[in-house]
């Protein structure tokens, strides 16, 4: 088969730090295929396709769509070109409605100046109908899900007429029912004739629904195969240039006292009918590893606030070392020695602006005074070096932290919650968007807390991450817990999943 | 914090672009308004700097604008907006000027203190009085310091046209405060006084405090990201009052100093400007209290160059007038621009 889509040499170098992002780098895409790219933290897949979709220039090299060589100024000229990009995080306006959100800068107009909302709603709901998507164009971005932002950002892409699409990192923030929506989607597309090239660091799906594979290391192609040829394991290799796999022994029995406890923890206010969280008890102990899991939209979002402190609970109660800690202040929390990785990296987890080294010290900033609230500008440096040497993050100390890949951006974050943990960790999604070695990095780091005598709690929507590293599995659904058990043996994907839908109830008629 | 080297760059070129076309501008304007238009070039340009008179007011006039603009840069780092600069500058003034007239034989350093003091805790509790509604009711603080200052302004105004009005004078003026509270001279004949000194240290000291201190850092934080600030257990309440106490400080203290050292009485409207030229003084400098400097001395210089083209050439003092607004109405739009994009960015 021809080639329908050519880069050729490409290479880029940031100015900054003078790092070769892109070093050389030829990918060729053939026309109605899923192409994967992947590649560790920091390969330079999302540069890559940024020099693509137009919103950075090349250093050199060439971009040819069709046979034909094309100049890509900006995203405008991309779209032109019949490419579209979904991002590695959202950049949907929360105020806006979903039909808002896709004709944006692309509007129709009543008399060419005034917004047509109407016509908006109509057009974008077509476009909707046509590829079977399950989403009302005047929903506001800040009611739906997060597996349903990914679909208008992809709607969005469709309304733009693209032909090719690219999708940076997908499935990262989506859950197994999510993911699965979306590759059916997206087989749908390509039997009508769209490309997809695909960002993901799970190689499951790699296999599961790419047709060619491109894997990129320290910012060149190290391999292009075609999927069936190799298994998980080997693309894994390519990918770090050693196979990964997971094992891990679960904690013992030992030194188990209560740490965190919840006791009838609700939010009474309704959502679909049922409060927010409804009377969630339970306990997280010494030398254990709770996990929590759920479907989106069924409360785990909420647990993790008010867990951290930044939701107030409506009734119940919150104990650490049986003491009450009920609605009180996350600065109150992190005093107790709170350690906690959010789901929200850009928002909530990193201050996008900021250096590395101060996003660095934000809980421990107490810590680094000379006298009378002096900083000690040296101890602060030391501490940054080490620890980007010590998690391995790919980045400079002094530039502002939003220009790091996704998954460095990540491990900044797990480094400052991890540096100084005391007796307990709330983690919540901690590896999306990481690569293989780095989730297991931050795997390893959670099973040693535990063997330091430290309570984790993990709230995670990847069950193969809650069955690997749990010893206490919880399952959340509308609002309640309806497992809670040790892991085991018996407690299979298939269980778990059953639970998740609301199938089985092990709690339902106890209160 | 380092700032982006490349980020930098961009500014300051298009910093540069401004400039040049707000200078083409000034140029056309000239050229269409003036016979001599040479000479009243010569004048706006070269003017300020002839003389020593011109040159030591050009920096006096700075003074209260490397106040204001640190007021608002303050604010700014936390994400507040003190809209209410010129209100608090007047009241700071005149809180000023009332103790040293209760007082007038006190001794130089003791009376000096207290009216500086008096005129710090005027404007801070003016502005913090906004901080106060926003961490209480959430009401905006841009719309309630824009209306405190209003009002705070008439009822200044009936003070220094009422009870305070020096009767010996047919001017809207309150008397003159004692001769010993006066700031030094230091370069006459111009009226440059001895606070300059002062205002640059305050500038120093207000990098420090922003950049290299604990407390700084929490203001900074809770300013780009107070998700994050609270996530990381900063009070985020604490620093919704603390920067508008100083913002509002530093304004009071631009009123005082202004009487002490330059007027030495409290006019009706002195204020008149310096509220709302701090805004684009600090938006200039990026919200960096040490490229404060030299943001208010262009002011300032823009100011001097129009009055001694004025006095000087053949040019009104409306055109002159005409000719700094679009200057400043230039570069506070440049200005403006980048810091909403900035914010938009760091949502
Ligand atoms: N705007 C920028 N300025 C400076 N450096 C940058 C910028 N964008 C990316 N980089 C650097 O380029 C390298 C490649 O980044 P890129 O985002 O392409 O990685 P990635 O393969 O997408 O990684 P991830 O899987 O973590 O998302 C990283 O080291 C990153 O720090
Ligand atoms: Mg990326």
């Amino acid at each position: 088969m021809e080639s329908y889509l050519s880069m050729k040499n490409i290479s880029k170098t940031f100015g900054v730090t003078g790092l070769k992002a892109n070093d050389n780098v030829t990918l060729d895409v053939r026309r109605g295929e899923i192409h994967a790219l992947v590649g560790e933290n920091g390969a330079g897949k999302t540069t890559l396709m940024n020099i693509l979709y137009g919103i950075m220039q090349p250093d050199s090299g060439t971009i040819s769509l069709n046979g034909k060589e094309l100049k890509i100024l900006n995203p405008i000229a991309a779209n032109k070109a019949g490419i579209g990009m979904v991002h590695q995080h959202s950049r949907l306006v929360n105020e806006f409605t979903v039909a808002q959100n896709v004709v944006l800068g692309a509007e129709p107009k009543k008399a060419a100046i005034f917004f047509d909302n109407r016509k908006a709603e109509a057009e974008v709901a077509a476009v909707i109908e046509k590829n079977r998507f399950h989403i009302s164009p005047e929903m506001k971005i800040s009611e739906i899900s997060v597996g349903q932002m990914q679909q208008v950002e992809i709607i969005k892409m469709l309304y733009r007429k693209a032909e090719l699409l690219i999708l940076d990192e997908p499935t990262s923030i989506l859950t197994e029912q999510e993911i699965q929506r979306l590759f059916d989607t997206l087989r749908e597309l390509i039997k009508r004739g769209k490309t997809v090239i695909l960002i993901t660091h799970k190689l499951s799906e790699v296999k599961d629904i790419s047709d060619r594979i491109t894997v990129m290391r320290k910012g060149r192609i190290v391999s292009v195969k075609d999927t069936a040829d190799v298994d998980e394991r080997e693309i894994s290799k390519m990918m770090v240039g050693k196979s990964v796999i997971f094992d891990f022994a679960k904690g013992e029995e030992g030194c188990r006292e209560t740490v965190l406890s919840l006791e009838k923890v609700s939010i009474r206010k309704k959502r679909q009918g049922h409060p927010i969280l409804d009377n969630i008890s339970f306990n997280a102990s010494s030398c254990e590893i709770v996990g929590i899991t759920g479907v989106a939209g069924n409360g785990l979002t909420e647990l993790e606030d008010v867990i951290a402190g930044l939701q107030k609970i409506s009734s119940g109660s919150i104990y650490h070392n049986d003491e009450d800690i009920t609605n009180i202040s996350p600065k109150a929390l992190r005093e107790r020695g709170l350690a906690y990785v959010p789901t929200d990296r850009l928002k909530r987890g990193s201050s996008l602006d900021t250096s590395v080294k101060e996003n660095l010290i934000l809980t421990s900033h107490h810590d680094f005074m000379k006298r009378c609230g002096v900083f000690d500008d040296n101890k602060i440096s030391e501490h940054s070096r080490r620890l980007i040497s010590e998690y391995k993050i790919d980045g400079h100390s002094d530039v502002p932290i939003g220009t790091l890949s996704g998954g460095n951006i990540q491990k900044v974050i797990l480094a400052r919650e991890l540096d100084n943990v005391k007796d307990f960790v709330l983690f919540s999604e901690p590896t999306w968007g990481l690569d293989v070695a780095s989730s297991e990095f931050i795997y390893e780091k959670m099973l040693e807390m535990r063997a330091r005598g430290v309570a984790v709690v993990l709230i995670s929507s990847n069950i193969d991450e809650i069955l690997t590293l749990a010893d206490t599995i919880f399952v959340m659904y509308r609002g309640r817990l309806v497992a809670g058990r040790a892991s085991g043996p018996d407690l299979t994907r298939e269980v778990i999943g059953e639970y998740m839908l609301g199938l089985k109830d092990d709690f339902r008629g106890e209160e | 914090m380092k700032v982006n080297r490349s980020d930098m760059f961009v500014t300051a070129i298009a910093l540069l672009i401004t400039l040049s076309a707000a200078f083409m501008v000034m140029l056309v304007m000239i050229f269409i308004m003036s016979e001599t238009p040479g000479e009243t070039l010569f004048y706006f340009f070269a003017g300020p700097l002839t003389n020593k008179y011109y040159l030591g007011n050009m920096f006096n006039s700075a003074i209260p604008l490397i106040l204001t603009g640190l007021g608002i840069a303050f604010a700014f780092r936390s994400s507040m907006f003190n809209l209410g600069g010129e209100g608090q500058v007047y009241a700071g003034g005149f809180a000023a000027t009332a103790v040293c007239l209760a007082m007038p034989a006190a001794g130089a350093f003791f009376g000096i203190t207290v009216s500086l003091l008096a005129a710090v805790v005027t404007g801070a509790v003016i502005a913090g009085l906004s901080g106060f509604f926003k961490m209480k009711w959430r009401t905006d603080e841009l719309i309630s310091s824009f209306l405190i200052s209003n009002a705070l302004i008439y009822i200044v105004d009936n003070f220094i046209t009422g009870p305070f009005d020096d009767p010996g004078n047919n001017l809207l003026t309150t008397s003159k405060v004692a001769e010993q509270f006066w700031f030094n001279k230091i370069f006459p004949p111009s009226n440059l006084d001895i606070s300059i000194v002062f205002v640059v240290i305050i500038a120093i000291l207000a990098f420090f405090y922003l950049f290299k201190t604990h407390q700084g850092y929490e203001m900074r934080m809770c300013g780009v990201n107070p998700e994050f600030a609270r996530y990381g257990g900063i009070n985020v309440g604490k620093y919704i009052m603390l920067p508008m106490l100083w913002s509002g400080a530093l304004h009071g203290l631009a009123g005082a100093v202004y009487v002490l050292g330059t007027s030495h009485a409290c006019f009706k409207g002195f204020s008149g400007g310096m509220g709302w030229n701090g805004i684009a003084v600090a938006l200039i400098a990026r919200n960096n209290p040490i490229a404060v400097i030299p943001a208010a001395l262009f002011f300032a210089y823009i100011e001097a160059g129009a009055e001694s083209a004025m006095i000087n050439a053949d040019i009104t003092i409306e055109i002159a007038s005409i000719v700094q607004s679009v200057v400043f109405f230039l570069i506070t739009a440049q200005a403006i621009y980048n810091f909403l994009k900035y914010r938009r960015k760091a949502v």
